[in-house]
């Protein structure tokens, strides 16, 4: 319930009340003593030699852990997985960020972590598609590609020898998002998945869970297959973005996005929004429901956000782990 | 295919002109005949060619010049090149292919973009660094070993480097505009040769390649393949032109002649060939009489008093003044011994031996004090006065520095007969006017075969300087009676081609599966593996279509009452195995197997489908004259004598004892004598003559024989039942029966075989590999690596890090904290079991906690195997975790001491090049180790 500021009434309060309970409870079943709170002892088997990892610490020949959390066991390998936790980047990770600084060969990125992240000029595909050597040229024009503030998307590389941590744009789809909004979750409701990059197609809308807990919901834009072959109008483009003001209408026309699909991004960004504060992990299969019980309680978009439909999804998520154990006995 | 195909074989007599909109790819002119090539262009489907872009760069001056004439194929591969598009080009190794490849360097630096230039072998990237640092100075070298200037424009490394480049994505996968690929023929390699398919599928979209093969036959179709994967054209110049001509002679072993068998227009000399192997020395002449394996030892002893064959060899290519020659053989070993056997011969002036003396010590001084201590007798003391007699030798286990020191010396001519193995033939540029084959025949790991047509392209290419020599000379040493055609084969065979050696890892699977659009699925999709798959499909389609036609071509009258009668056949002819089986079972028959005795024997002949159509079976009758036990096993070697030969037969394996009879005749004990044999023939003749009548009284399984089964009675009882059947069967009577089951048994053997065919269709329109790929994935799963829906997980990280030894095993070992208490040395020396792969006769046997880590590395060896058995991944589990070797723990663990390994190894010297080799690649897997373990723990 933290962070959720709601007037509920009376009904209301108890009815979220009873759905988060049997949540707890059916969660609790689930994994019952894994959960350890700082000091708690951890049982292991001394004879088979344990490997005591992140959060463990020994104390009078006991494994102690020095965080909350949930105890994690690979192998002879203990470690405790926090709860809640700042994002910390594994490699290969999709992320989404917002440009802070552009800096010599590089831009600076803020992730939500403990550091900055660093993307490459050389880490990032040309415009053109061109294979070469970055030149000074291109340095001076890395303004064309991001500027401050914009929002991209990337992968994480990894760190380097100096302990900063590098990002990649591997192929056409990273790089600059525009036309929707960033939301900003707590990193630990989005989960590893093999993909984080999703096509509602039955909205129009792209959908980017990065890893660090920067969701990205905006129009959907066609992944360009060819780069070179419109390379004449992109360097246009080009002109016409240095001289900001004189947009042509053209370039209006093409940037206009339908009032339907702008409805859309709003309404799946509430249904994130709620999800968030009711703190349920943040999947596509989820965030798609919650919109279409929206849809099917025919609420305005605004409304997703009041007491009633929160609760209403809360009773949703409970119903259906319900089920969801029963299924599996 | 559906790609869009044009070819152009360029010749006098070609009249076929193409659309003149596309002349510029086809304007290929020949001067000459001799040194003609062909060019051919793959487009991916749908590809318009942009004429633009060529304009664009005529005017332009050429990125280099080179102060020679080029060769039409260079200067062909070079346009294309300058039109900006890939090439493969395939030539003999001295044809000058590295022109090609210098010249997309200086196109690439000319344009200010990255150019990497990969090879299979580190001895090949060295040399070729030093070759282009000279030239172009902004280049730089990435090896296992060795970073030389990682920033450099144009970066030199093994193959592996660049694949794993590829994975992490390294910046420099953006900036390259050209890949070239040297001896991309590797691509067939077994076990190595899956990481050019890797790297070429992955490379960067936008970038070119330059593929530079051996001759291989189907370059089109690797150029098709490439088209394909990255949707640009790939032009394929290929050229059998040789700058020297090669004659091929032929040394009988025992002669003392050379025979000219192809000479230098390449034609082959069937007469003295014949002459060749009629000078051969009968080998059954006394001590030649030997085992195939060993007839190498007389090469190398010769017969007493004479001079051994390979003397003869130099001494003759000395006095005709061949030199240098390089002298091929197929194992360390007899490389070494042939070399000593030289030790007579002297080949070099006062004033040569001054200078190899010299480089040879300003060599060796580059080694520590204690190296140079240690009594590397056989390197150091016998070595040396070797080479300053100008003879050398050259294989895999000499140290790296004296490798070194040979190649210098040989390629300063100073070194006049080399001895060396198969790895001197690829790659690096050293040729010689004369090439020798010690043998014609190799040990490939489990028997020895002829060397292929292919191995021998490739060896025989290091002969003829170009420019020194007006032709090149190749020898090959003959000692068995060659068919002429297995010779020709060899010497005028067309060149291997170009196969995929595919197969799945664990480290790629997970590499791929880490990335977010990775997916091995597509990696599999897209190699040349599945392309020469989906190539093969509508020849096997003609071929089922074939025997169809000729399956529906044969008519039988009464089929289906004749099929009846043949399943019914089938049956019966099983159920008479199956009692036979019963009764023959060593438990039963074998007091019965004692000399006298006779039994009939069913002739077991190749042709038997003709003749095993009716239930009468065709026998003998035999006597056992003989029987013993043979190696424990209780198989009957009984010696038997059929009635139509003079003299026992001891081959067994190709008949059947069929049926024990209950007579038991006298038979003298010494059967040797003429007569002897003679009377016993005629006792048997007699024998059953008397019982011709009322046949031959046979053991019966149950009262005599004390076979008590139900299997067998129940057997027994059926067989009765089927004989009635066949009586009351009507076709039994028809007069053709024979012929007709002989129709019938054909077409059903053409049923089989469509369908053969048909499953091989079908496993390769699916995706090739695809049932490994689920296996593996299982695998994965099963330990933990990914999760149910393919997200790697933390020890699936670990694995990723790890390319040089088993990945499973290694992190499994990791995660079960068998290192965490260890220290260094001890870690090392496990590691070291894991790149370790050959056999050592003498190795040490490691000490009590090593043997200790061993074992648990075994454990967990097995453990990884069973999990990959019961996930149905093909494994054998015992051979898996003995491909682990302890061999040379030991020695790792003293070398990891800093202890003088040397004094305690030194001694078997040859080891020592393999040793360093194994450091080497110990080294470079626990820094894998050391980056995975990283990984976990900040976690």
């Amino acid at each position: 319930m933290r962070g959720l500021q709601l007037s509920l009434n009376q009904t209301q309060k108890i009815r979220l009340q009873k759905a988060l309970e049997t949540l707890e409870y059916l969660s609790s079943k689930a994994n019952s003593n894994a959960s350890v709170t700082v000091a708690d002892t951890i049982p292991v088997n001394y004879e088979d030699g344990v490997l005591k990892g992140h959060g463990t610490a020994e104390n009078d020949g006991e494994v102690v852990a020095t965080l909350c959390g949930v105890v994690e066991r690979v192998n002879k390998l203990i470690y405790v997985r926090t709860l809640r936790a700042r994002y910390k980047p594994e490699i290969g990770d999709i992320i989404v960020g917002r440009v802070i600084e552009v800096a010599p060969k590089r831009w600076r990125l803020e992730i939500n972590f403990s550091q900055d992240a660093v993307l490459m000029l050389s880490s990032m595909n040309l415009p053109d598609g061109i294979q070469r050597r970055r030149t000074a040229v291109d340095e001076l024009n890395m303004r064309s590609i991001f500027e401050e503030n914009d929002v991209i998307c990337a992968e994480v590389r990894g760190f380097q020898h100096d302990g900063s941590l590098h990002l990649q744009a591997r192929s056409e789809k990273y790089g600059k998002i525009e036309r929707g909004q960033l939301l900003t979750v707590a990193p630990y409701l989005v989960k590893r998945r093999k993909q984080h990059f999703h096509h509602l197609e039955q909205y129009g809308i792209d959908l980017i869970l990065g890893c660090n807990g920067f969701i990205w919901v905006g129009e959907h834009v066609e992944a360009k297959d060819d780069m070179i072959e419109d390379r004449a109008s992109k360097s246009e483009q080009q002109n016409a973005k240095s001289s900001k003001y004189s947009m042509s209408l053209e370039e209006q026309e093409k940037t206009y996005t339908p009032l339907e699909t702008r409805q859309n991004i709003c309404r799946t960004a509430n249904a994130v929004r709620v999800l968030s504060s009711l703190g349920f992990s943040i999947t596509v299969e989820v965030i798609i429901e919650t919109v279409e019980l929206s849809i099917s309680l025919n609420l305005d978009i605004h409304e997703m956000l009041g007491a009633e439909f929160c609760v209403l999804v809360a009773e949703g998520e409970a119903e259906r782990r319900r089920r969801l154990m029963k299924k599996k006995g | 295919m559906g790609l869009m195909k044009r070819k152009s074989l360029e010749g006098p007599s070609e009249e076929s002109s193409p659309p003149s909109k596309q002349q510029r790819e086809n304007d290929l002119i020949i001067t000459d005949e001799s040194v003609a090539c062909v060019h051919d262009v793959s487009y991916p489907e749908g590809y318009v060619p942009c004429s633009n872009l060529s304009l664009a760069q005529e005017d332009s001056k050429p990125a280099k010049e080179f102060p020679f004439k080029l060769d039409p194929f260079q200067s062909e591969a070079i346009n294309c090149l300058d039109s900006g598009e890939s090439v493969m080009v395939s030539a003999h190794t001295s044809a000058g292919k590295t022109v090609v490849a210098l010249y997309a360097i200086a196109m690439s630096l000319r344009n200010k973009q990255r150019v990497i230039y990969t090879s299979p072998i580190k001895a090949l990237s060295n040399q070729k660094y030093r070759e282009f640092k000279e030239e172009f100075s902004d280049v730089g070298l990435m090896t296992g070993d060795v970073t030389i200037d990682p920033n450099a424009s144009c970066l030199v490394m093994t193959t592996e480097i660049w694949r794993s480049m590829q994975y992490k994505g390294s910046e420099i996968t953006r900036e390259v505009a050209w890949v070239i690929f040297d001896e991309v023929h590797y691509m067939r390699d077994r076990e190595r040769g899956v990481v050019w398919e890797e790297s070429i599928v992955m490379a960067p979209k936008n970038s070119r390649f330059v593929f530079l093969s051996a001759t291989v036959p189907n370059a089109k179709e690797f150029a098709d393949w490439v088209a394909k994967v990255h949707q640009q054209p790939c032009h394929i110049v290929y050229t059998d032109y040789r700058p020297t001509p090669l004659q091929h002679y032929v040394f009988p072993s025992g002669g003392d002649g050379l025979y000219l068998v192809v000479d230098e227009n390449g034609k082959f000399r069937e007469d003295s060939f014949q002459k060749a192997l009629n000078a051969l020395v009968p080998s059954n002449e006394g001590d030649r009489k030997r085992e195939n394996g060993k007839w190498k030892k007389n090469l190398a002893v010769g017969k007493a008093g004479e001079e051994s064959d390979i003397f003869k060899m130099v001494k003759m290519i000395i006095q005709r003044q061949y030199d240098p020659v390089i002298l091929f053989s197929f194992s360390k070993r007899e490389c070494e011994t042939l070399a000593m056997q030289m030790a007579k011969m002297d080949l070099n002036v006062d004033d040569e031996k001054v200078t190899i003396e010299t480089i040879f010590w300003s060599a060796m001084d580059m080694l520590s004090d204690d190296d140079k201590k240690l009594p590397q007798a056989s390197v150091v003391s016998n070595m040396l006065p070797l080479l300053k007699r100008g003879i050398g030798v050259h294989h895999s286990g000499l140290l790296p520095i004296l490798k070194e020191v040979i190649e210098i010396l040989f390629q300063e001519g100073l070194i006049k007969c080399l001895f060396a193995t198969e790895t001197f033939s690829i790659g690096l540029n050293m040729p010689a006017k004369t090439v020798v084959f010690t043998n014609v025949r190799k040990f490939d790991g489990d028997k020895f075969r002829w060397i292929s047509s292919g191995e021998y392209i490739q060896m025989s290419g290091r002969a003829g300087r170009r420019g020194i020599d007006d032709r090149g000379i190749c020898i090959l040493m003959v000692d068995e009676k060659l068919e002429p055609s297995t010779a020709k084969m060899m010497l005028k065979g067309s060149a291997d081609s170009l196969n995929s050696a595919f197969h799945l890892s664990y480290n790629m699977l997970l590499n791929q599966m880490r990335c977010e659009d990775g997916d091995p699925e597509n990696l599999l999709r897209n190699s040349f593996y599945q392309f020469q798959a989906d190539r093969a499909i509508p020849d096997l389609e003609k071929q089922r279509k074939d025997l169809e036609k000729e399956r529906d071509s044969i008519v039988i009258e009464e089929e289906d009452s004749l099929e009846n009668y043949y399943s019914l056949l089938e049956q019966y002819k099983s159920l008479k195995k199956d009692v036979r089986d019963i009764v023959f079972a060593p438990r039963y028959c074998l007091p019965f197997l004692q000399p006298g005795r006779l039994v009939s024997i069913q002739c077991t002949k190749s042709d038997e489908t003709s003749s095993s159509f009716s239930i009468e079976n065709q026998v003998t009758w035999g006597v056992i004259i003989n029987f013993e036990r043979v190696k424990g096993r209780s198989e009957d070697d009984a010696n038997r004598k059929p009635e139509d030969a003079n003299y026992t037969v001891d081959v067994l394996t190709k008949c059947a004892v069929d049926s024990l009879s209950s007579v038991r005749l006298m038979i003298p004990k010494d059967l040797l004598p003429l007569e002897a044999r003679e009377n016993t023939l005629k006792k048997v003749s007699e024998v059953l003559s008397r019982f011709a009548k009322e046949g031959m009284p046979l053991l019966d399984p149950e009262e005599d024989m004390k076979v008590q089964s139900s299997s067998y009675r129940k057997a027994v009882r059926r067989i009765e039942a089927l004989e009635n059947l066949f009586e009351k069967h009507e076709i039994a009577k028809s007069p053709l029966i024979e012929q007709k089951l002989k129709v019938l048994h054909m077409k059903k053997e053409l049923t089989a075989k469509i369908k053969l065919i048909k499953r091989t269709i079908r496993s390769s329109t699916a995706l090739a590999f695809k049932d490994e790929l689920k296996a593996r994935k299982r695998v994965l799963r099963r330990l933990g690596y990914v999760t149910s829906d393919d997200v790697v997980e933390l020890k699936g990280k670990v694995a990723c890090e790890i390319s040089s030894a088993d990945e499973l095993t290694l992190t499994e070992l990791m995660f079960n904290g068998v290192f965490k208490d260890i220290k260094v040395e001890e870690m090392v020396s496990l590691l070291s079991c894991f790149v370790w792969q050959e056999k050592l006769q003498d190795a040490q046997k490691p000490r009590d906690e090593l043997e200790f880590l061993f074992t648990q590395l075994q454990d967990t060896a097995r453990r990884v195997a069973k999990v990959q058995l019961e996930s149905k991944v093909q494994i054998d589990v015992e051979n898996f975790v003995s491909s682990f070797r302890s061999d040379i723990m030991e020695a790792v663990y003293a070398w990891a001491k800093g202890s003088e390994i040397l004094r305690d190894y030194g001694n078997h010297s040859s080891l020592r090049g393999q040793l360093d080799q194994g450091y080497q690649e110990t080294g470079r897997s626990s820094s894998a180790a050391n980056t995975s373990s990283k990984i976990h723990w900040r976690n």
